[in-house]
């Protein structure tokens, strides 16, 4: 980390502070020229939110407003720097919970006006996609696979800062998914995790269905695989026998991942793709970066995925998407609205 | 507390930015010394986030102001809309934070009260004896339910909180505010004030003096708030910014389910 307090930014490129409240975790990061995280400060509501088996948009809303000065100011002071030398004001605009994002983006706006500095709206997929250009060189045309707890798209990008929605969930996001069947699992909130550890260690597996959908499409479906996951627990019920749940984790994971991958690998080959990026937080999950790995490799396309903390919702990759439009002086006005529905192929520089 | 002038001249001249969110108005205002210099309002549909900081840009530039200028924030802590209230609370927060300025927090209730009792102040002359003249702000919070508050006021500058913020049934508190104030012979007139036409029915069904209970359809104005404001500065009373909380005076749903659910209910 960067501990310059008075480094003239200009020399150095712009200093980006980013604010991302779309969800569960209050985040703010001070960010150097798109590409050099001084400083990104995370608080996770997750503890509060467990007892009630998922995330409540009211408590979460609430936790914002307590915290958001405070994750402000840590960002602000690890990141070494003075206020006044924030060059813009990058935020969440969405999508998103919209009480949630509102609290962030009215944050947001507020330090714009009283620093007298830019204001960027960003979207958190660019955001989840650009946590990239934090670790390695985007090669352009790439494909992002991202998958979330909310999403779960693949995104061909031509250029910089140019996205195209290739393929999307047409009911359940991955991580949304996996977290019903982890608690059918009788894992508690968030089970996401435990179902992949469960699913590496299986010895046996129930073989599920893959849902392919059209041959030619790159959308996806999970909510089929969820119930067949719930029929087999059921089937073993009946007959009196108790359900092998490590078995299940791993036909549930081996289906969601040959598929994912599957098309994901496809669209690099039908569209050139000289690299493939891994995002969103369940990119945190082996089997899925492990087969995705192996997949790349046989078919030489590079592969960027960031560190764990880089995938999960944070302020940092916000401040990197920004950073595509700060260059292009793209900025957004005081009166900037929260979206819980957003194009990202609007958002597009 | 006397709303009254006396304390102005022992402490100089004060100027705070004052505004609310919690309710369908958005307000702001800046007051200098017991007065209004400039005051804007809205009624946006609850759409306050998208133009509030506009707003208050607005209101300094046009005012010759800066943020360096304003010796405290005070904002409407609640309660009223969840999401309202902390729009502005969320603003005033980070406003304060980045300006290096005090916070003082102020109920939107007792600001609702106030603007309206220096209306009706001057139109009661009738009652200027030395009486109590009761102020009730309620806002509607939907199944019956209202915020509410109490205060008493005198043509003396007299200002008392009676009741705090709560949550509170509107049939039983209008029976319970006529009770008390037929029993009280301090109490001269009793005026509820605020979202009174969604809750006029239950209020003219409490009436049984046939006189005193009076209503004011009232909307949020942050004159008030900042007068209020200015007083709390004037006496000391400031809020820790990382901390300040809106009064949301109840619990979120799925609090109070798990509550009751930990206790067996």
């Amino acid at each position: 980390m960067s501990g310059q307090a008075n480094e003239a930014p200009s020399e150095s490129g712009s200093l980006l502070l980013a604010i991302e409240t779309s969800c569960d975790e209050t985040s703010v990061a001070v960010v150097r020229g798109g590409r050099e995280v001084l400083s990104n400060v995370v608080s996770s509501q997750i503890d509060t939110h467990r007892q009630f088996g998922g995330v409540v948009p009211e408590i979460a809303s609430r936790k914002h407003v307590e915290t958001m000065t405070i994750i402000i100011e840590e960002a602000v002071r690890e990141a070494g720097v003075s206020l006044t030398d924030i060059d813009a004001v990058a935020v969440t605009q969405g999508p998103g919970l919209i009480g949630a994002l509102l609290v962030g983006v009215v944050a947001a706006k507020s330090l714009a006006l009283a620093l007298d500095v830019p204001l960027i709206g960003t979207h958190h997929i660019a955001g989840h996609i650009y946590a990239n250009s934090l670790v390695g060189d985007i090669i352009y045309p790439s494909i992002a696979l991202v998958v979330s707890g909310g999403h779960t798209e693949i995104v061909l990008l031509e250029a910089e800062g140019k996205f195209r929605i290739i393929g999307r969930t047409r009911d359940d996001a991955v991580g949304e998914a996996y977290d019903k069947v982890a608690r059918a699992l009788k894992f508690p909130y968030p089970g996401g995790p435990h179902v992949d550890k469960l699913a590496q260690e299986a010895t046996e597996e129930v073989v599920l269905p893959r849902s392919w959908l059209e041959p030619d499409s790159y959308d996806f479906s999970f909510s089929g695989l969820k119930s067949a996951v719930l029929a087999e627990i059921n089937r073993s019920r009946m007959k009196g026998e108790a359900p092998d749940f490590s078995a299940l984790a791993r036909g549930f994971q081996q289906s969601v991942i040959d598929v994912v991958t599957g098309k994901a690998i496809r669209a690099a080959k039908e569209f050139g793709a000289r690299q493939m990026m891994l995002c969103g937080g369940v990119a945190a999950n082996r089997g899925l970066r492990e087969r995705l790995a192996a997949l790349c490799e046989e078919a030489g396309v590079p592969l960027l995925i960031p560190p764990n903390k880089l995938c999960t919702d944070n302020a940092a990759m916000i401040a990197a998407a920004a950073d595509l439009k700060w260059r292009r002086g793209q900025f957004s006005s005081l009166d900037l609205k929260a979206e819980a529905v957003m194009s990202l192929e609007d958002w597009s520089v | 507390m006397k709303i009254d002038e006396e304390l102005i001249e022992d402490s100089g001249s004060v100027t705070v930015l004052a505004f609310d969110t919690s309710t369908a108005a958005f307000s702001a205002a800046l007051v200098r010394d017991g007065s209004r210099i400039d005051s804007v309002a809205s009624f946006a549909e609850r759409n306050h986030s998208v133009r509030i900081l506009s707003e208050i840009k607005e209101l300094l530039e046009r005012n010759g102001m800066k943020g360096e200028q304003i010796d405290a924030i005070v904002v409407g802590q609640g309660p009223g809309s969840y999401t309202g209230v902390r729009i502005a609370v969320t603003a005033a927060k980070t406003l304060a934070w980045a300006w290096n300025k005090p916070l003082i927090g102020v109920s939107t209730l007792e600001a609702l009260a106030l603007g309206a009792w220096l209306k009706l102040r001057t139109e009661n002359e009738d009652l200027a004896d030395d009486r109590d003249i009761w102020i009730v702000p309620i806002l509607d919070a939907r199944r019956g339910q209202v915020y509410t508050s109490r205060y008493a006021a005198d043509h003396s500058g007299g200002w008392r909180t009676v009741d705090s913020d709560a949550i509170r049934l509107i049939t039983d508190w209008a029976e319970l505010i006529e009770d008390e104030g037929t029993e009280d012979a301090q109490v001269a007139a009793i005026w509820f004030i605020g979202d009174t036409p969604l809750h006029q029915a239950a209020i003219e069904a409490a009436e049984q003096s046939g006189t005193r209970l009076r209503m004011l359809a009232w909307d949020m104005d942050a004159t008030a708030l900042g007068l209020l404001g200015e007083l709390k500065f004037r006496l000391g009373e400031r809020h820790d910014v990382h901390s300040f909380v809106p009064n949301y005076t109840q619990l979120a749903e799925a609090e109070a389910k798990l509550l009751a659910a930990s206790r067996g209910e």
